[in-house]
């Protein structure tokens, strides 16, 4: 089976403690992209299988929804990364989960998806690392760097827990550095790269 | 500092391992989810300090006696006592007692792993009153943890989890009914295994080897292409008996399966569907 659905460019977003109002606020205000995929991949309790994408509350005309297994990577969508699953980007253009050990305790694990993007080859990707309280998402992020991917991190000292970007920012300079209210503006630039 | 490299699978060493799997061991990869498939090898090399995918396939060449240690490594373990805790209320709700009056109740757990999901499901036949009747058959490709399976224990660090999944599908009723503590591990009580069979079975390549009227395939599906889903599943609902069961991951999807229109759902959330009678 051959999809083609690699034209979507992906935006992906990774965070943990401290990150959960600056994502919610960057999807309410995010305008509509039709050739956009946003993935946001956020640290959770596993326990917290429901819940998530209503909590993210109106979007400007984006479906939101947690993939399954093997679901289409759509423009037009924001995903969810579900509680207690990786999720992976596939080449053939649909998410895979899995439940392989936790990354940096994490399961999802932000390195997991940003390295996957890196393998698939995906055409078009940028990536923003967010607040956190561990180093889960730098390596992937620079992964992504070093592949020509754009990339960008929260400046440390806006964010309300240093450590995730204060690891990014030890292994490479990204392309942008920004504080939470301006995520907006950073995607809408990466996109007219 | 950064330990999280893992080395890097260039698609023509890929190849060849598949090559070698396939005509060395019978076990045919090609059909696994590439980016999940990767990381696992990746993360396989790195435990085992090898540089790259090559040293990896030279070694399951030149040493056959290696591939169990191998497959043990691939293949991902992640299981629980009542993982999904709802899914099994669901089952135990939903399902059950559309099987209560069967004659006979032969479950087939598909990728039992370490065993715990087959401990969940003796208990609550226990505790549904359907544990005489039933027979469980545990399949899996690795053979080490079927052995560990088999031994029904786990490190104690466990106690806690298992305590609290136990409570949200069977409330009131204590883990020390079932398991005890003893030299640092949670042993479960042999009675729970007697009525199941260790198996071990390659689903990808292998057929079913019986008729059920229960199948529990979870979290297998997502390591597959839609195309081996497609395989597999067809497997699975070939083996059902006509208002038979499947229960599959509450994420994954039988989206891409077209034996899905031999089901109907019973609970879509849980994943829990009925063979069309």
């Amino acid at each position: 089976m051959i999809f083609q659905r690699r034209d979507v460019y992906l935006w992906l977003l990774g965070g943990s403690a401290g990150s959960f109002n600056p994502i919610r606020r960057f999807i309410q205000q995010m305008p509509f992209q039709v050739h956009v995929a946003i993935v946001v991949c956020m640290h959770r309790l596993r326990s917290l299988r429901m819940g998530m994408v209503e909590a993210m509350g109106g979007t400007q005309g984006w479906v939101v929804l947690e993939p399954d297994d093997k679901t289409i990577i759509q423009g037009g969508h924001i995903y969810i990364a579900p509680a207690d699953y990786h999720l992976l980007v596939e080449p053939e253009g649909y998410f895979s989960l899995s439940v392989d050990e936790p990354v940096h305790f994490s399961r999802p694990s932000i390195d997991v998806l940003l390295e996957a993007v890196v393998g698939a080859r995906w055409p078009r990707a940028g990536a923003a690392l967010l607040s956190g309280a561990n180093k889960d998402g730098a390596w992937g992020l620079y992964r992504m760097y070093r592949a020509g991917y754009f990339t960008a991190v929260q400046e440390p000292s806006d964010a309300e827990m240093p450590t995730m970007p204060q690891a990014a920012l030890s292994l490479f300079e990204p392309h942008r550095r920004f504080t939470a209210d301006r995520l907006v503006e950073v995607c809408l630039y990466a996109l007219s790269l | 500092m950064f330990n999280e490299a893992l080395p890097e699978i260039p698609d023509g060493e890929l190849e060849r391992f598949f090559q070698i799997m396939l005509t060395q061991y019978g076990m045919d990869f090609r059909e696994y989810a590439p980016a999940s498939l990767k990381r696992r090898l990746g993360t396989v090399l790195k435990r085992y300090s090898l540089s790259s995918l090559s040293l990896l396939n030279q070694r399951l060449l030149s040493q056959p006696e290696y591939l169990d240690l191998f497959i043990n490594e691939i293949t991902v373990s992640t299981t629980e006592l009542f993982r999904d805790p709802s899914a099994w209320v669901a089952l135990r709700q939903q399902a059950f007692p559309l099987l209560a009056g069967l004659p006979q109740l032969r479950i087939w757990h598909v990728g039992v792993s370490t065993g715990e999901e087959v401990l969940s499901m003796a208990i609550l036949l226990q505790e549904s009153g359907l544990y005489a009747k039933a027979q469980l058959f545990a399949t899996d490709i690795d053979q080490r943890a079927l052995e560990q399976a088999q031994k029904a224990a786990y490190p104690l660090r466990l106690k806690g989890l298992y305590q609290q999944n136990l409570q949200a599908v069977l409330p009131g009723i204590p883990l020390a009914k079932y398991a005890r503590e003893e030299e640092g591990k949670l042993i479960f009580h042999p009675s729970l295994l007697e009525r199941v069979r260790f198996i071990r079975h390659n689903i990808v390549s292998e057929s079913p080897f019986g008729e059920y009227e229960l199948v529990l395939c979870r979290n297998l599906l997502i390591y597959f292409t839609p195309t081996l889903q497609d395989k597999v599943v067809t497997k699975l609902v070939d083996s059902l008996i006509p208002g038979g069961i499947l229960m599959i991951g509450t994420k994954e999807s039988l989206f891409w399966c077209k034996a899905a229109k031999r089901l109907t759902s019973l609970n879509e959330i849980e994943r829990i569907y009925r063979k069309r009678l």
